[in-house]
């Protein structure tokens, strides 16, 4: 359903280095304000790639996230 | 005596516009992101394909084209989720190599290159207003910068070589919904009838594939599809446009072959020629090809 924002988290951790930095630090305080269902925000903070892709994550922002990506 | 015509007895005018080279062929050409992914094997293989890109670059050099035209996609580098294009015309006098800390390695592999690269702007102009009076509701950018699909074929083709102004179009093959394998060509055809309408040689070259990424499944890096490639392959040699036209979206997805859609494009423009096969391989994780069409 919140495919749209699951990308945009994505795009942002791949594009934003203190987005990134925040996130690899405080992953659930960084994704406080996206609007995101409680399963995408747990795969987020258990940084599952799979499960993130499984849920509309674009497979090209989960392998090029600087030092997240998932190959 | 046969009256002579103004241009001479050929049936072609020396001033008019043509596609003087075409080929397609797949664009992370870097040896060490096989190699540290697949293996020796893989490593080997792109370094086969690269001294073949080389080769085919020194016969696209000796047309001289005025411009080139390179169709490829955007890996979620350039345009985010707040628009994707589903086809793109770069427009603008000059186009930038994309720059991006930490990139993903075949990106970084774009580091030592150009800084910056001349726009054919009166080609892009004319292939984008044509465009959109044909019905074609072309995206045009003015900012777009390029990454590995743009700039990996075209500086493994040019090497030391001048690289003629650019062209450089997108075509959406990751963000469902993608444009049809029909629209694509069509949109190829557009650009075709444009360059014969004007007075440039026009070199067309496609990048992407063959298939990986089946699904765009996390899960299935890794896996190709090779007998899907093999009849996509022999369906290019025997100018089969008309298959190739009605993959459907299913097809592309399900064998990872999206960036297809960027060679169909190419089709449209060179149809009816048929595909040379200079190269093809069968690594696993992606399979390989370049080819060029039969345009002189």
């Amino acid at each position: 359903m919140s495919r749209y924002e699951t990308n945009v988290v994505l795009y942002r951790l791949k594009k934003d280095e203190a987005f990134r930095d925040r996130f690899r630090a405080e992953p659930r305080s960084a994704l406080a304000g996206a609007d995101l269902t409680d399963e995408e925000r747990e795969a987020f903070v258990r940084w599952d790639a799979r499960k993130l892709n499984e849920l509309g994550g674009s497979l090209h922002l989960l392998i090029s996230i600087p030092g997240l990506s998932s190959h | 005596m046969p009256p002579t015509l103004p241009w001479g007895t050929l049936g072609a005018r020396e001033d008019m516009g043509r596609i003087v080279y075409a080929a397609a062929m797949s664009h992370v050409l870097y040896p060490d992101y096989y190699g540290q992914n697949v293996g020796p094997h893989g490593r080997r293989m792109v370094e086969e394909l690269i001294a073949v890109v080389r080769e085919m670059g020194r016969s696209l050099a000796a047309t001289a084209p005025d411009a080139l035209v390179v169709i490829a996609d955007d890996h979620l580098n350039v345009f985010s989720f707040d628009a994707v294009p589903a086809l793109c015309v770069r427009v603008g006098r000059s186009v930038n190599r994309m720059i991006q800390p930490d990139a993903i390695e075949f990106d970084r592999a774009l580091d030592g290159l150009p800084e910056r690269y001349p726009v054919h702007e009166d080609l892009a102009n004319s292939i984008l207003e044509k465009g959109v009076q044909a019905g074609f509701d072309f995206a045009a950018s003015w900012s777009a910068p390029l990454d590995h699909a743009f700039l990996s074929p075209v500086s493994t083709l040019y090497g030391d070589r001048l690289v003629p102004p650019l062209v450089p179009f997108w075509v959406n093959c990751f963000v469902t919904p993608q444009p049809t394998a029909k629209r694509c060509f069509e949109a190829g055809r557009h650009i075709g009838r444009v360059v014969a309408e004007g007075p440039w040689k026009v070199a067309v070259i496609a990048t992407g594939g063959l298939s990986h990424f089946p699904e765009l499944s996390l899960a299935r890096i890794g896996q190709s599809d090779p007998v899907f490639d093999r009849r996509i392959v022999k369906l290019m040699e025997a100018a089969d446009h008309a298959a190739l036209t009605a993959l459907t979206a299913k097809e592309l997805h399900e064998s990872g072959s999206h960036e297809l859609l960027n060679w169909i494009v190419l089709l449209g423009a060179v149809s009816p020629a048929r595909a040379r096969v200079g190269f093809y391989g069968e690594m696993g994780r992606v399979d390989l090809a370049a080819l060029e069409w039969d345009v002189a």
